[in-house]
């Protein structure tokens, strides 16, 4: 599935315009590549523009990671993009799921000392 | 060197291939963290690994032990054995999920503030005068490998590969870009640490425009755009082991910076000059940029004044 691969590799870039593109040229949004994942669940979570064309176009942000369990919603909490996890939980993202460690995203924010994340979803 | 990458660290996507090997952004799964892995392939005999990798890997490796705020942590180094002749060397870094790049087309208009500019260059700045001071050059400085963490922290990205891969690069067309390079190397005159500072200028300029300030599309017109800005140099700053020749640019004058990047201040602009100047050596080291009195915030140019 190479539009897959190619739709992984730019949403991985934060190259929203590729993104777009691709799409548009007919990658499937939740399509695996070749490592077994879907964009969202690999993009660069810094770009709250990637996510929010990705969710647009109907991106599962529930899948989670087939190793440890982290969702899109855990990794955005993790690396503490506020604006991405707001985008993530407004397009349906479960705040109560759990990894393989049973850690939230919340508990992931807090570790990592993202208060404005932590604050974000407490008040959910 | 650990054996074991493919059981720690699972590669999710593919994210970025060059003429020395694949990118990946991967999951370091005992911790949960994305990470980078950079492999390079490289020949091997019956003594093992090549000399010179042991010792780019050996100085990597040295840096680390710096914790330096402004460069991504390397975290592992593996080798694994393809065959007698060749062995993969993967290099583990620290991901961060955001480029300057995604981080400058974040920014809602007009652009980044002033200050947020003058910090980010500060910790590029003394992310450099780190790797200089250890004799390390970047050669490749682009908004695309300036990471930005969701905190403001710049941390930059894929220094001290160029010279592994260029031990061991394969002949692979790749297409790179031009934007950020210096003349000397455009002219294939020298390479020394200077060549980051330019790029870095180029992406102070970047900073203000909110786009880049020399977009070449060849080295000839690379260099023609530079000279546009800058002015034709004198004769004599011209190096002399290049094939190409300055008599096939029209005679410019240098414009005022400010023509080019006018949201920049004063001290700024000649900061800028300094760094974007054609003579490697005449241009600012980092160390000095960073005394320049373009980052001394307002009350310490008062103090010393009065």
């Amino acid at each position: 599935m190479p539009l897959e691969d190619d739709l992984t590799t730019a949403a991985a870039n934060g190259d929203t315009a590729r993104v777009e593109s691709l799409l548009q040229t007919g990658a499937q949004v939740n399509g695996l590549n070749r490592f077994g994942r879907t964009a969202v669940q690999v993009m660069m979570m810094g770009s709250s523009s990637v996510a929010q064309v990705l969710l647009k176009h109907g991106a599962d942000p529930n899948v989670a990671d087939p190793r440890t369990g982290s969702t899109p919603l855990h990794d955005a909490a993790r690396t503490g993009f506020l604006d991405t996890v707001r985008l993530l939980v407004e397009y349906t993202a479960d705040p109560e799921a759990t990894d393989n460690t049973n850690c939230r995203p919340v508990d992931v924010a807090k570790d990592n000392g993202h208060a404005d994340v932590v604050a974000f979803l407490e008040s959910l | 060197m650990a054996h074991a990458t493919s059981i720690q660290y699972e590669p999710v996507a593919e994210i970025g291939g060059g003429a020395y090997g694949t990118v990946y952004k991967a999951r370091d799964t005992e911790s949960g963290q994305f990470v980078a892995l950079k492999s390079v392939r490289v020949q091997t005999d019956q003594n093992g690994l090549p000399v010179s990798t042991v010792r780019e890997v050996a100085l990597l490796r040295r840096l680390e032990q710096f914790d330096h705020p402004n460069v991504v942590r390397l975290m592992d180094v593996c080798a694994t054995k393809r065959s007698d002749q060749e062995t993969k060397v993967t290099l583990v870094f620290e991901h961060v999920d955001q480029d300057l790049k995604t981080y400058l087309e974040r920014a809602p208009a007009p652009g980044l503030s002033p200050e947020r500019i003058k910090d980010l260059m500060k910790q590029l700045l003394c992310g450099l005068a780190f790797l200089h001071t250890n004799r390390v050059m970047h050669r490749d400085l682009k908004p695309e490998n300036i990471l930005v963490t969701s905190q403001g922290q710049v941390k930059l990205a894929d220094f001290g590969l160029a010279r592994i891969y260029s031990c061991h690069m394969a002949l692979t067309p790749v297409v790179v870009t031009l934007w950020y390079r210096p003349p000397e190397v455009l002219l294939q005159s020298s390479y020394a640490t200077p060549v980051d500072i330019w790029s870095t200028g180029c992406i102070f300029a970047e900073m203000f425009r909110r786009k880049p300030l020399f977009c070449g599309d060849s080295e000839v017109d690379q260099l023609g755009k530079i000279f546009d800005v800058v002015g034709l140099p004198p004769e004599e700053e011209w190096p002399t082991d290049v094939t190409l020749s300055r008599k096939n640019f029209p005679p410019l004058l240098p414009r005022p910076i400010t023509d080019v990047v006018p949201e920049i201040n004063g001290q700024g602009a000649q900061l800028l000059q300094k760094m974007l100047t054609f003579d490697p050596l005449k241009r600012i080291s980092a160390l000095n940029a960073l005394e320049h009195p373009y980052f001394q915030d307002e009350e310490t140019l008062t103090q010393t004044k009065s």
